[in-house]
Parts: C-alpha cells; structure tokens; sequence
C-alpha cells in the first residue's frame, strides 16, 4: 500500500516536472545546459596538445591510472554535468515551490518527501541522457575514445554517482528551504564537489588534509569506481570497497537528510509567517 | 474512525525572532497563547479577528504546517503531531491569498497531480476532477494553462484543489479574497452545502457578511487569545452592538419632536426638504418609533432599518469596548 502511494507519487511528479519543464524551455535548452562541460572537454583538450605536447606526466597516471587524460576528462566532466544537473533539479525542488507558491500545498499533501524528491530525479536522470548524447557528439568530434575496462563496473559506478548526488541533494535542499536561499548554497557544493571529488583530475594533486575531507562525500567514491571502471583498467571486483564506501555514505547522508527535512520544512513555512 | 471534530486544546505557538539583523538578540513572539476551538462535522465554524491576531497562524498548525509550542489539536481523535500523515488525508487547506497551483501545468493537470499526492483511487480521480472542475465553472477551462488563467479562475481552481481528496474538514482561510461576487457567492453555497453534507469548516475571512451568511458558530480572537465564542446574532447581543433606524420626516411638529427627544434620536436635515430622525438602538425600535410618530401626528416618508453588524461587534469586542472573554453557547 505504502510503495504504491509511493510510486504514484514519484511517477505523478516526474510526469509534472516533465510538463512544466517541456512549456517552460525550448528544446535548445537541453542543448545550452551541456555548453559547459563541453567547454571543459574542449579547452582540456586545447591545453593537453598544446602545453602538455599531447602526452600525460608520471604524476597524472599514477593518480588517475590511466594515460589516457582525455578520456578520464571527458568522463569526469560529463559526470559532473551529471551532478550539477541532478542537485539544481533534486535540492532546488522544494525552494522552487517556496517561491512559486506551491509549498504549502505540497507539504499538507499526505505524500512523504522521499518519492517526491526521487520523482524530480528521476526526471533529471532521463533529461540527462538527451544532454549526454549530445555531449557525446563533442567528445566524438574531437576524436576522444573512452575506454571501457568493465562495463559492469561503469554502470554500477553511475548508479552509485546517482544514489550518492541524491542523497547529498536531500539534506541540501532542507537547508535551502529553511536558509531561503539557492544560488550561494548550490554553488558552494559545485565547488566544493567538482574541487574536491575527482571528478576531472586526480586527488592525488590535493594537500593531504583535503584529500581526507574529500572521502567525506559519497560522490568520491562513487567517481573511483566510474574513472576506474572505464579508463582505469579495473574491474567491478577491485573497486567493489569504493562501491560499498559510496553506498554506505550514501545511506548516511540519506538518512540524515530524511529526518532533518521536517524540520527545515516547518523552518521555512516559521519563516514566512 | 470517529467524527469528533477537531478539537484544539491550550494551543500556544511562539516564534523565534531577530529584532536586529542576522546577529542581534533573538526574542520569541507569541502568535497563539492558549486557544481552545471546537470544530465539528457538519457546521461552519468562523474564526475572527483583526490582522495579526493569530488567525493565520491557528490554521497553519490545524493545517500540520506548522507544530504548535504546546497544547494539543485532535482530529477525530489523531493527534496532529503525532499522526501527522493520517490527520492529512482527513484535511485540506484553502488559502485566498497564496497561489498553491502550479502555473505551467492545465487546470486538468493540476488536479490530477494534487490527487496523486493525495492517493484517491485511480477509478474515482477522473470523475473527481470532472465534478471538481464544473463546481468552480472551469470546465471550459480545464485544459487551458494555468498561467492563462485571471486570479479568479486561478483562485478557483485552488478551491477545487482544496476539495481533491473530500476532505472531512476543510479550512478557510480567506477563501473568497479576490474573487468577483458571484464566484465568491457560489462558493459559499458549495461551502453551505459541503457542511450539510457533513464536511466540518473552519473558516476565517475579513467579510463578515459573509461569516455571518454562513457561520453557525464564531470565535473571536485577539493577540492569539480567545475573546468571545457564539453565533453571530449571540456576539451582537453580548456586545450590545445597535441597530440604526432612520425616519424621514417632511416636517417636524412639536409633538414629533418631542417623540424623537423621548427616544433619543438625533435629528439631521434631510435633502429635499424634512428631517431625518436617526435612532441606534440594540433592541428592534422601527416599529414603535413609527407608531409614536404617526401617533403624535407627524408623517413618514421614508423608513430604514440598519440591523446591527457583527462587524460592530468584533471591533467592540477587539478594541476593549466590551472586557473579554465572553463566552456564549
């Protein structure tokens, strides 16, 4: 009974945000919102055959595992695309109703948050894939060619990316209610995750404290097992401790999220009395 | 479960407030200092009082928006802490100044989604939404973007959201703000008749014609405290609020100006020519006003009769004329 209320709200809200997304952008959109990770393959690329005379230092493959720097640029900055998409649509979710007058009405609905919110990303998961095939045509043009050690691994390190984005979303998206505030928040977790994740270059470049503070993300973990899986040359096997890390950081910060949520609602709602 | 009502006991709600900036000293506010409501099935209950007595405040928390300080709310015997999730689907909450619709989504889709939230059964939902859309005069417009809508219709279609899951007990607050006066009107027959149907209705609204019109009950309330409970003609009673009656004479013998002297009525030059004899009074005094009148020889051309307002009777009652609380039935 429960997991059907669930599920119908979940696929009611992907089905809304889909509605509302489709009348509110054109098409071009989808197409302008992938400009920036192309603009970070492309300059990458500029500056790994210009500067760096196409070829990787020792230090770059000893961090990444790989000689292949476009490759594990290409699959960072799409990862990260990924996430900057997945955290505007998931932790923006219950602010955009704050601001269009639509929170108070959400919040006596007897539905629970957690399909709510999982119905906005599965709406940013499908939308992405519209973004990543056009990226594709970028990553193709310029003639990078992503290696793939097990496929097995690259998928379970994107739905790890997934859960792990989705979890820290929740809890952010509480303190953006209850703060009223989206653009310095949002921002400072782009800086803080694509800086301190490895999303595009090895961590081994961070001081070692950093490094240390970057395994407090789930997202860490989660782009371990994505760069190794695909141009690091490991297995699912390998990496499955990352995996397990990620997932495990995952729930923790799901949880938290979870039952911090109410109470950041109800802070917002206090707000504007 | 049973139909107890919504019974609010000793409900406080203090806020935290910063007086100066983001760091100065953080004191509380008291929005609702100890209130006692009864709200049950079948009856329009009012709740009444000047901006910034609480009104809102009290509906938010019956709403499970916000948590009261202390005190309790039951709905039919949940608890609406507690039992947040069960109270939601036995509520709904109609709010005249906020949007709670979405703009770029139809009429249609709006309602469907409100009842997906709300899990009506999927054989019952498309009839709903087709009941809900003619009773708010939106079928035209069903399928038209919201964002295209007046504020009426947008106002309408929320009162229609407010109905998607037949909520037992539904809360007003300021449904009809903004609304043209014949929606309004037809709203408050919907609301009439949801209350005969056994809907239980808390509503407040800054038209006391119309908390008059429909309310069998109403608290008054002021700086979160209760002032007075009873129906509207019991609070014009208890607060002595009067009636006017106005009596257009064409001339004024001594002996009728005597009879206004004996009934205290004031005596104003009327346009045309005659006077106006003016007399406010608690009791029904146009009767033998008249006859004292026509008795002393005097004749009437026109007679008006003002009954007292229970709009005289809150402001006696919020600006301390009459000491509170006054308790009725």
């Amino acid at each position: 009974m429960a997991t059907a209320t669930a599920w119908r709200t979940g696929r009611a809200t992907t089905l809304r945000t889909w509605h509302m997304t489709r009348r509110a952008y054109p098409w071009t959109y989808a197409v302008g919102t992938v400009l920036p990770a192309a603009l970070t393959i492309a300059l990458g690329y500029l500056g790994f055959h210009a500067i760096g005379g196409g070829e990787t230092g020792a230090d770059f493959e000893k961090g990444s595992g790989t000689s292949a720097y476009l490759a594990y640029l290409a699959v960072g900055a799409t990862a990260f695309q990924f996430t900057v998409r997945l955290i505007l649509w998931s932790a923006k979710a219950l602010i955009t109703e704050q601001r269009q007058g639509t929170l108070g009405a959400l919040l006596i609905a007897p539905a629970t948050r957690l399909p709510y919110l999982l119905g906005f990303t599965a709406f940013a998961v499908l939308s992405s894939i519209a973004e990543f095939l056009t990226l594709g045509v970028v990553i193709g043009a310029l003639g990078i060619s992503i290696p793939v050690a097990s496929a097995p691994g690259a998928v379970a390190g994107a739905l790890a990316l997934i859960v792990a984005v989705f979890a820290l979303s929740v809890g952010l998206g509480g303190l953006m209610i209850a703060a009223g505030e989206a653009h310095i928040s949002q921002n400072t977790v782009f800086i803080v995750l694509g800086l301190l994740c490895g999303y595009t270059f090895p961590r081994d470049y961070l001081p070692g404290y950093v490094r240390w503070l970057a395994e407090a993300f789930p997202t860490t973990a989660a782009m371990d097992v994505l760069h190794g899986t695909l141009t690091g040359g490991h297995t699912l096997t390998d990496l499955a401790p990352r995996l397990a890390i990620s997932l495990l950081l995952s729930a923790a910060y799901l949880v938290l999220g979870v039952r911090t949520l109410p109470y950041f609602e109800r802070r917002a709602v206090e707000r504007t009395y | 479960m049973p139909d107890t009502g919504i019974e609010v006991r000793d409900l406080h709600k203090e806020f935290p407030v910063r007086d100066r900036g983001l760091f100065g000293p953080r004191t509380t506010k008291t929005a609702v200092n100890g209130l006692d409501l009864d709200i049950p099935a079948g009856r329009i209950t009012g709740l009444l009082g000047l901006n910034g007595a609480g009104k809102t405040t009290t509906i938010k928390i019956l709403a499970t928006l916000l948590r009261p300080t202390s005190g309790t709310v039951r709905v039919d015997d949940l608890d609406s802490v507690a039992d947040a999730r069960a109270v939601r689907r036995r509520i709904n909450l109609i709010a005249g100044g906020e949007r709670m619709v979405y703009t770029r989504m139809t009429g249609r889709e709006n309602l469907w989604y409100f009842g997906q939230l709300y899990d009506v059964p999927k054989r019952e939902l498309r009839a709903r939404i087709d009941e809900l859309l003619s009773l708010v005069g939106l079928t035209q417009a069903a399928d038209t973007m919201v964002e295209r809508y007046s504020r009426g219709m947008t106002q309408r279609l929320a009162i229609a959201r407010g109905l998607i899951n037949d909520p037992a007990y539904l809360l007003l607050d300021e449904p009809t703000l903004g609304l043209d006066a014949p929606i309004a009107r037809d709203l408050r027959r919907v609301v009439a008749r949801l209350a005969a149907e056994g809907t239980g209705v808390l509503l407040t609204s800054h038209y006391l014609a119309e908390v008059e019109e429909l309310c069998a009950h109403v608290y008054v309330i002021a700086d979160g405290r209760h002032l007075a409970a009873g129906s509207p003609a019991e609070l014009k009673t208890a607060t002595g609020s009067l009636g006017t009656v106005r009596v257009t004479v064409p001339q004024v013998p001594p002996a009728v100006a005597e009879v206004a002297t004996r009934f205290g009525a004031t005596r104003t030059p009327a346009d045309g020519g005659g006077e106006i004899l003016t007399l406010r009074s608690p009791d029904h005094m146009a009767g033998p006003l008249a006859a004292a009148i026509v008795g002393a020889g005097g004749a009437i051309t026109a007679l008006e009769i003002k009954e007292a307002s229970l709009e005289d009777a809150i402001l006696a009652l919020t600006d301390g004329t009459v000491p509170g609380p006054v308790v009725l039935a």
